[in-house]
């Protein structure tokens, strides 16, 4: 490959870069600007004076740290109980034969594919016969079942340790739930890595599932984000808005930025082999 | 149980250790403890939820009143007499034409150039894959901002240009927000896309090049057929998402009870389906509607795989065993 031509790729690249973060930019930009610039056009591309006072504004415009803390709970009710859920399942399916484990295994792939949305609904409907809404109960039953594809990312990596581990460990007088808290789980931590990521960000920005299961005061910072700053006429106040959403969005850009081998090996290995 | 047990010992002396004795057995007893939370929750929290829905469809229940009557599949034929949701569903089709092929698109050019060996490839991939992290709400009130009327980055460059500022987030500009605000996330396409073509072995790349092979043979040759199984897992998964998508719903209103106020160039499948359950209280017909949506995604699912059937190349049997 030629000088030219790799410098000619890496300024297409750099450019595609800059429009693929345009929009942020644009979002941290409008989230510092004042009401009398947002009222100004054509609009400013940075504000003249930084307006901070946006930010503390859109925590006490609506009830931000309410629902920063129903988000973080909903996160680590969901996040804990699927990891260990979905390890302790994908162990079974890696580790342990018995009839009918192949069709099990058909039915959990295919259930990849399954709309979620569809059984959703019917879910929320269920849910509130049995007086289940307005609590997070919920989440610990989603969680509890566990997630197909994080079983499957466990069962792939359980079933690649050695046969000899185990048979140590039975040999020892180890039970398989044993050798499943003792000796698998221990070693699984890039896959747990993954896990937590891919849960956490789920759950972070699910909007569907509080908008449905919670009510206002019970809701997450995502709800709360779609629907809040409106001024007394019912318009939006889009500094206000832009502020929320960059202390909204910001946790999981830091969380991406840190832990980036993890996002991406979580969804290279997503079903496709 | 223990009659198998009975069957499979019959010289087993008595004083050797219990756990030697039926391994078949306790191996599938085990395999069944372990297996046990994902079989419940997905009967409990899919199989159940879908009957449900099946049995509220055959019903004019409204969700309050305990007056609910059986109406067979009365529903159903009316799902093929509301225009809003034929029209929304082919709108939904529409949707899916344009933004699936362009995010896998966008993705794969995306893959190849990033695929070369260029200086801070590792940084540049990081950063054009950034959205696709960013939360749906987010990304939506982004876009909101940057379509704004007055305020918004769109209308800035247009008035640069001398143009004339475009109201975007109402009909007939808002779909094409939509559109835009879809492909920005095209990098989880780009991901998937390099996994693929680092699964290439470079030998055959390398074969070809000896042989005289020019780029461009090799990429439409080797790597996009060696390539077809990925985009077909991308154009399957593409399509079950859009036919799923209520994005339009964060773009407006941002609330479920507000489904009914989407613009109509955006009202899609699944916000006619919203605004039927909770602003018209129609849970019989929105559970219909629901079953409906799931009949067509299983079917352009297996029409998707048995038209590419011919096109996409597997290296290994696709069911094959490891």
């Amino acid at each position: 490959m030629t000088r030219t031509y790799r410098w000619a790729l890496s300024i297409v690249l750099l450019a595609v870069v800059l429009v693929m973060l345009s929009p942020i930019l644009w979002l941290v930009s409008t989230s510092l600007k004042s009401p009398a610039e947002m009222a100004s056009f054509p609009p400013s591309w940075w504000p003249s004076a930084p307006r901070f006072a946006n930010y503390t504004d859109a925590i006490s415009q609506v009830n931000f740290i309410g629902a920063t803390q129903n988000s973080l709970t909903i996160a680590f009710i969901s996040t804990s109980l699927t990891t260990l859920s979905s390890a302790w399942v994908g162990f079974g399916f890696a580790r342990l034969t018995a009839p009918g484990k192949k069709q099990l295994f058909v039915v959990l792939l295919a259930t990849m594919m399954l709309p979620g949305i569809v059984t959703l609904v019917p879910t929320y409907l269920i849910f509130a016969k049995l007086h289940m809404v307005n609590t997070y109960w919920p989440w610990v039953a989603w969680g509890l079942g566990g997630s197909a594809f994080l079983i499957f990312l466990f069962r792939q990596f359980f079933a690649g340790i050695p046969r000899e581990m185990e048979e140590a460990a039975i040999i020892d007088g180890c039970g398989y739930v044993g050798i499943f808290w003792r000796i698998f789980l221990p070693q699984s931590w890039p896959v747990i890595a993954a896990s937590v990521i891919l849960s956490f960000t789920h759950a972070w920005g699910d909007f569907v599932g509080p908008a449905m299961f919670l009510s206002q005061d019970s809701t997450t910072l995502a709800v709360a984000m779609a629907t809040g700053y409106v001024n007394d006429k019912g318009l939006p106040m889009n500094n206000l808005v832009a502020a929320g959403a960059v202390m909204y969005v910001l946790p999981v850009l830091v969380l991406f930025l840190f832990m980036q081998r993890r996002f991406v090996s979580g969804f290279s290995t997503s079903g496709i082999k | 149980m223990s009659v198998l047990t009975e069957v499979r010992r019959p010289a087993a002396p008595a004083a050797v250790d219990r756990r030697k004795k039926p391994p078949g057995l306790r191996k599938a007893r085990t395999f069944y403890l372990f297996v046990a939370p994902w079989i419940i929750g997905f009967v409990a929290l899919t199989v159940f939820p879908l009957g449900y829905a099946f049995w509220l469809s055959l019903t004019d229940s409204d969700g309050l009143s305990p007056r609910t009557h059986f109406v067979g599949f009365e529903n159903y034929v009316a799902i093929f007499h509301d225009p809003l949701t034929l029209s929304s569903l082919g709108r939904t089709g529409l949707f899916a034409l344009v933004t699936v092929p362009l995010s896998i698109f966008a993705g794969l050019l995306l893959a190849v150039m990033l695929n070369q060996p260029i200086k801070g490839r590792g940084l540049l991939r990081g950063l054009i894959y950034l959205p696709a992290v960013v939360p749906p709400v987010g990304a939506a009130l982004t876009f909101r901002l940057i379509f704004d009327r007055d305020a918004g980055a769109a209308n800035g460059v247009l008035s640069g240009l001398g143009a004339n500022p475009i109201t975007w987030l109402v009909d007939p500009n808002v779909r094409y927000v939509l559109y835009a605000l879809v492909v920005w996330g095209c990098g989880g396409s780009m991901i998937i896309s390099l996994a693929g073509l680092q699964d290439i072995p470079r030998e055959l790349l390398e074969a070809a090049q000896v042989d005289g092979a020019s780029y461009w043979q090799s990429f439409t040759r080797i790597t996009v057929p060696l390539l077809s199984p990925v985009i077909l897992f991308q154009v399957i998964t593409g399509v079950i998402g859009s036919l799923q998508s209520f994005a339009p719903l964060l773009l407006s209103s941002g609330s479920l009870s507000g489904a009914g106020t989407v613009p109509q160039g955006n009202y899609l499948y699944m916000i006619h389906v919203f605004a039927q359950y909770f602003s018209a209280s129609r849970f019989g017909y929105a559970s219909a509607m629901l079953w409906m949506l799931f009949a067509v995604i299983l079917l352009v699912t297996l029409l998707i795989i048995k038209v590419s059937a011919r096109t996409v190349f597997y290296t290994v049997e696709p069911e094959g065993k490891k």
